[in-house]
């Protein structure tokens, strides 16, 4: 607005108490123009708090937050800047009875929408059908569209990629990178750190209230091993779980799984001496992320995870790095 | 400028369409009911009913098409059904949005949340304009089908005199819809307070020393059977229902602005 060097998005100190729950304990941070930033945090992590604050929608306790440059709490200036906001929700709340159509008529009408016809080139939702008939995926296509039609300057989404497939899910990825491009500056939250790994330029986890930026995730994916499970039968298991870099094996009726923090390799070696029924390579809850990674931090009430957790850091000292 | 109001008040058409029709075929029906009941001598019939259950159905004078209109339509579908209704209908203006997550997408629209609230409240015109509008000419036909007469600025006159009573039907509702955050739950607990309103006012009316309860409710400053009969009507009754319409709608406001959605 007044000053365009600004970043389009200052959090100091944010903070939503809701009496018997801090969702939000202090969050600070800040996302520079033009950048691709991503908001990591498991479920429940408060991440869809801090998003309804930075538009309005839930008044902070303390704390502030400036979007575009207007005080969140400046209801004002706020409504302004949301003309170059464009916003998509984790729940998309549309009316089931209107058709796609009828919905982009009107939010077009109170924002603009000129890019309307491009994106449902990317994005295909069945727009002249009611929503009511709408898959997850298209629901979520329709939000897209939505939120990047008047062409806003600053693109908030929470969990955009929930619900979509893996196709379209590469072509938000590209798309993404695109608007980047372009100049936007894009804010979007997930639980799946892979995920955001790919499109992002930096990335903040939030955990148990608070931010903490993460420099590198290509480093803390590799340091952070696989989740692995296998099913196969009892003496497989115990050979398995004997291997190096095994943390935290769970046995269940059918097998094992684990965290595999060694070499893949060695790894897949073990595996294919026994008799596996099936087995399942991917990326580690971004909770055991955290934890493996920066040790266990006032994690006495969550003390079970926290014992086996090798600590690679100093465990105390990580808010940030 | 008004795009909520236009978007919102096009999704209340078919409403409005259902309701004036069930509306006036209910009309239809007791107008055409007076004439079979001509010759009989029913004001006889209701005198021995106590004076406070005249005074709730608001039985005046049933031999003429007026009162038994002012009786049967306008005391029962006007002040009592369509005040319930949009009670309802106000209860849900808000809340419904907000359970269903909508609220967040309008409001990550360039609008304030006064300014939503005020269009969204407004498009309940369509159906309220809507009820007299066209409910209003019905009766006039089916009467005259009937071969009675009625004067159409009486009848007139007590359309225009409903909308206030309306508007603060609905926005007793729009207060619930605001504070709470169910629509079924603000839906409920509007109706039931213009319920009880009503009943507290039917009731108390005779009742000396608490006599004064009976001016809490908005039914009190709406009389449609002595407008229709003679065309009298109290202004400060209008003039006192839009002014506590402006106090619900402030409070509506406030409550709104300060709430977390």
């Amino acid at each position: 607005m007044s000053d365009e060097t600004d970043s389009p998005l200052v959090v100091e100190e944010l903070t939503k108490d809701y009496g018997s729950v801090v969702a939000n304990d202090a969050v600070s941070f800040t996302v520079n123009r033009g950048e691709v930033f991503g908001f990591l945090g498991p479920n429940g992590a408060g991440k869809s708090t801090t998003i309804r604050m930075l538009l309005g929608l839930l008044k902070p306790t303390s704390g502030s937050a400036k979007v575009l440059g207007a005080d969140v709490r400046d209801e004002a200036a706020l409504t302004e800047a949301k003309r170059r906001i464009g916003y998509l929700p984790a729940h998309l709340g549309f009316e089931e009875e209107v058709t796609g159509e009828t919905m982009l008529d009107y939010h077009g009408a109170m924002k603009g929408e000129g890019r309307r016809d491009e994106l449902l080139e990317v994005f295909t939702p069945p727009v002249e059908r009611p929503i009511r008939e709408y898959s997850t995926g298209n629901k979520r296509m329709l939000g897209l569209v939505q939120a990047f039609m008047h062409d806003p300057d600053l693109v908030i989404m929470d969990e955009p990629t929930a619900g979509l497939d893996p196709l379209k899910q590469e072509a938000f990825n590209e798309f993404v990178r695109d608007e980047r491009d372009r100049g936007t500056t894009v804010f979007f939250s997930s639980h799946v750190l892979s995920e955001v790994r790919r499109v992002c330029d930096r990335v903040g986890i939030l955990r148990a209230g608070s931010l903490v930026e993460l420099e590198n995730v290509d480093a803390l994916l590799h340091r952070s091993g696989k989740h692995v499970r296998v099913h196969a039968n009892g003496a497989a298991v115990a050979e398995i779980t004997a291997l190096d870099g095994v943390i935290r094996p769970e046995r269940f009726a059918e097998g094992v799984q684990f965290i595999y923090a060694g070499d893949v390799n060695a790894l897949l070696r073990e595996l294919a001496t026994h008799e596996i029924q099936d087995v399942e390579l991917g990326e580690p809850p971004i909770e055991d992320v955290f934890t493996h990674y920066y040790g266990s931090r006032e994690d006495a009430a969550e003390g079970d995870r926290s014992g086996e957790a090798t600590d690679p850091t100093d465990s105390a000292g990580g808010t940030d790095v | 400028m008004f795009e909520t109001v236009r978007y919102e008040g096009k999704r209340r058409l078919r409403g409005a369409a259902v309701l004036t029709a069930g509306v006036g075929a209910y009309a239809g029906f007791i107008i055409w009911y007076f004439t079979v009941l001509e010759g009989v001598d029913y004001e006889d019939v209701f005198s021995n009913l106590p004076p406070a259950m005249l005074e709730a159905f608001g039985i005046e004078s049933l031999s003429t098409i007026e009162g038994f209109l002012g009786a049967q339509v306008f005391n029962f579908v006007w002040l009592l059904g369509l005040g319930l209704y949009f009670a309802y209908v106000g209860g849900g203006v808000v809340a419904r949005d907000v359970e269903t997550e909508r609220m967040d997408l309008l409001l990550s629209l360039p609008v304030t949340r006064s300014r939503l609230l005020v269009e969204k409240f407004a498009a309940l015109l369509v159906p309220i304009v809507a009820v007299n509008a066209l409910g209003g000419p019905i009766i006039y036909l089916f009467v005259v089908a009937v071969g009675e007469t009625i004067p159409p600025d009486h009848l007139f006159l007590t359309h225009l005199l409903s909308v206030p009573f309306l508007l603060v039907c609905a926005g007793i509702g729009l207060v619930f819809s605001v504070a709470v955050d169910r629509a079924a739950i603000a839906e409920r607990g509007a109706v039931g307070t213009v319920f009880v309103l009503y009943l507290v006012e039917s009731v108390v009316g005779g009742a000396e020393g608490y006599d004064w309860i009976q001016y809490l409710s908005p039914t009190q400053y709406y009389e449609p059977t002595p407008t229709l009969i003679d065309g009298s009507f109290e202004p400060i009754d209008s003039a006192i229902l839009l002014l506590a319409f402006g106090g619900l709608l402030m409070i509506s406001q406030a409550l709104f602005e300060r709430r977390d959605v």
